[in-house]
């Protein structure tokens, strides 16, 4: 009796163990880089804490001068309004083209490619591949332009604040929407094919059928590449730091472009840390909300 | 399994004992072990830097190894690394950072070094003032820039212009290049690049001193962003755009467009410095003449630009550090400097070492002896940040054209970093 039940014991001490030692790397990693940072930032938001000398403790002094920094509020709101914008293009372009590639027809897998194909480009070189595309006197969309009547070889694109914003845009809906379709795709394709065709067989529309078959099926994934395209794009930085430098006049100055000059232009780590912890706050506000908002209602 | 843990929590000590070293005064982890120096310098330098290295390092047991850092993070990288105690034994800094670097510390007070050397009243005024903090020496002179009007001989030619006559003034460079606009569709009059804050502390203030006015009074604690002479020289800009002279990139050039618009052939004048004469003269293309740059009714000033070379505090060479800095300043490297087209900081050798290697260098060595600097411990963001006061009053002034407006809000802008700092 008492042998084989020591070795069920055992037996979940090493299940156990074997837990723990699968799970342990990606702690330590998740401490490491995620955590350790994150209080070490908590910590020197409370602090007037420059990049050379001295720090001191101030509380949350950082935080009010935050709330009335009218330069961070500005970036703040062009933020939103690039969010705004973002999501939606990326999302009904991303789902239209996981609609085109869903089926496995001839092409299918090959477009599926040419429209994943951007994503693999890093986005610090893909922004700098628009910058010279959109280069007046020397880039080629001068020329298209040209062309097709739309504009001058010598356009400044980036010298109008719409402009510069919309090319930034183009630039990221070429770069990103190809992720979104693939995770679309992912979607569409776990839903079982008899749920669209007994829609079909009681008479349902291809319209009626995407509305109130797919499009509710598509929810878990729906909520998956929203909180991406969100989250991503309230922490737009790169593409407007190589394409835009935040000009023309300091128009596309986004939250964490804000982040980087209060830390390495002005040196000051401490208030830099308080506008991430403020942006922090924001984005998991967000992240959560959207969340709720597709996970339950009808159900 | 133990171990395993046990190996996870050492680590996490580790970073925790590397993170709480980020803010105090670690120690030197710098490579600098017994026989080296550890030198930092900017990529712009790369040129002539490892050239003084190997000179330095022919006669001298202790060998000087130089680190070549991006210019456009270099105050980022060498701050972060001298706060983090692993820092270089030497850097030569952007004379524009000295005042802030030497207020926080991170920097070996050489006063008695500077005072005894034989030629001290001959070196740069401009550097040695910007190596002041509260009457001490923390960085000697090294290399020196000027910036100084760049023209086209051709076009002014073509123009029906004289090209020994270059523009003595406002009106006169605002005729000149609506004269060389006409030229052609792509020929342009003018060029600035109205986004680099770099570029246009540069290039914009010294129309702004030639006319008898500054960007900050004396001891840096005011802004003066709203006075008249910057109103002129705001208006001056302003009128090249309206005019048509000044090519539309010029709104949002970061410091790319400028030099290689006027490299093509394309640009009759730009403002620019000593190290540009350097890029025509090897690429034999254009025909130019260099002019200092005038105030609104003639007279003229330059910025004094360059570099610093200071000894960091945390050196762990210090002995050697101090001989290789006085060595930097002496004959035998400021020669090097200028046969490398690099303006020396030495005006009591500059006629012998530099102003005889080409005669354009008469100019320039002119412009730097009588140069200035605006002094600021926050000159990065008043100044330097593309997206900071300065750069954004003279981008929305000159192509929005709402002068006042723009001047109001940048002087705001600009006063209230200043008091923030202090």
């Amino acid at each position: 009796m008492s042998a084989p039940h020591r070795r069920t014991l055992s037996r979940a001490g090493r299940r156990r163990l074997a837990g723990i030692a699968m799970t342990s790397p990606a702690l330590a990693m998740i401490t490491l880089f995620f955590f350790v940072p994150l209080v070490m930032m908590l910590w020197m938001s409370l602090h007037d804490w420059p990049l050379l000398g001295e720090h001191h403790f101030t509380g949350l002094k950082n935080y009010r001068e935050a709330l009335h920094d009218t330069e961070f509020r500005t970036a703040v709101i062009f933020t939103v309004k690039y969010t705004l914008i973002t999501t939606p293009v990326l999302f009904v372009l991303g789902l239209a083209m996981a609609l085109l590639v869903r089926h496995k027809r001839r092409g299918a897998r090959f477009f599926q490619a040419v429209y994943f194909l951007p994503v693999v480009v890093g986005l610090a070189s893909a922004a700098f591949l628009w910058l010279f595309m959109f280069q007046s006197d020397i880039g080629p969309a001068g020329d298209l332009a040209d062309h097709l009547g739309l504009g001058s070889r010598t356009t400044n694109w980036f010298a109008g604040s719409t402009s510069a914003m919309l090319v930034v845009i183009g630039m990221v809906t070429w770069k990103i929407v190809g992720l979104q379709m693939l995770l679309l795709l992912t979607g569409l394709r776990s839903i079982p094919t008899d749920a669209e065709e007994a829609a079909r067989i009681d008479g349902a529309s291809r319209l009626q059928t995407f509305r109130y078959v797919i499009l509710p099926l598509l929810r878990p994934t729906l909520a998956l590449v929203l909180v991406f395209s969100v989250a991503g794009s309230l922490l737009a930085f790169d593409q407007f730091y190589v394409m835009t430098g935040g000009g023309p006049s300091n128009s596309t100055i986004t939250a964490v472009y804000e982040i980087y000059r209060a830390s390495f232009i002005k040196f000051q780590l401490g208030y830099g840390s308080a506008l991430s912890a403020l942006l922090m706050i924001v984005l998991a506000a967000v992240s959560a909300i959207q969340m709720l908002l597709l996970r339950s209602s009808d159900h | 399994m133990r171990t395993r843990t046990t190996a996870a929590s050492a680590l996490l000590m580790s970073v925790a004992l590397l993170a709480t070293a980020c803010g105090g005064s670690g120690s030197n982890t710098s490579g600098s072990g017994s026989g080296t120096i550890t030198l930092w310098a900017r990529d712009s330098q790369k040129g002539f830097i490892n050239i003084l290295a190997d000179a330095w390092n022919k006669d001298h047991d202790t060998k000087v190894k130089a680190t070549v850092v991006p210019v456009a993070n270099f105050v980022q990288k060498f701050g972060t690394a001298a706060a983090g105690g692993s820092g270089p034994d030497v850097a030569s800094i952007d004379l524009v950072y000295l005042p802030y670097f030497a207020s926080t510390g991170v920097l070996d007070d050489i006063t008695d070094l500077a005072n005894k050397l034989p030629y001290k009243d001959g070196l740069s005024a401009a550097h040695r003032k910007l190596a002041t903090y509260n009457g001490r020496t923390y960085a000697l002179p090294f290399t020196a820039e000027a910036s100084v009007l760049f023209y086209n001989k051709d076009l002014f030619r073509k123009a029906g212009l004289d090209p020994d006559k270059p523009p003595a003034n406002y009106a006169e460079i605002i005729s000149a290049a609506k004269k060389i606009r006409a030229l052609g569709k792509d020929i342009h009059g003018y060029a600035i690049a109205g986004q680099c804050g770099g570029c246009e502390i540069f290039e914009f203030t010294p129309h702004i001193w030639a006319s008898g006015g500054d960007v900050l009074s004396a001891d840096g604690k005011k802004a003066l962003f709203d006075t008249p002479e910057v109103t002129d020289a705001l208006t001056f800009y302003r009128k090249l755009y309206t005019d048509g002279s000044m090519p539309t990139q010029s709104k949002t050039d970061t410091g790319t467009n400028q030099p290689a618009a006027f490299q093509s052939g394309k640009l009759g004048m730009t403002p620019l410095g000593a190290f540009f004469v350097q890029v025509l003269k090897k690429d034999k293309k254009v025909d130019f003449g260099v002019a200092p740059l005038p105030g609104r009714n003639g007279g003229s000033a330059s910025f004094a630009g360059g570099d610093e070379i200071a000894v960091t505090k945390n050196a762990k060479n210090k002995a050697q550090a101090h001989e290789f800095v006085r060595w930097a300043t002496g004959e035998q490297a400021q020669t090097i400097l200028a046969e490398n087209s690099i303006v020396p900081v030495r005006t009591d050798l500059i006629d012998k070492i530099y102003t005889p290697l080409d005669p354009r260098y008469k100019v320039l060595a002119a412009a730097m002896e009588k140069g200035r600097t605006p002094y600021s411990t926050v000159e990065n963001a008043l100044f330097n940040d593309n997206n900071g006061p300065w750069v954004n009053m003279i981008n929305r002034a000159v192509f929005d054209g709402d002068i006042a407006k723009a001047q109001q809000e940048g002087q705001k802008a600009a006063q209230s970093i200043i008091d923030d700092a202090s």
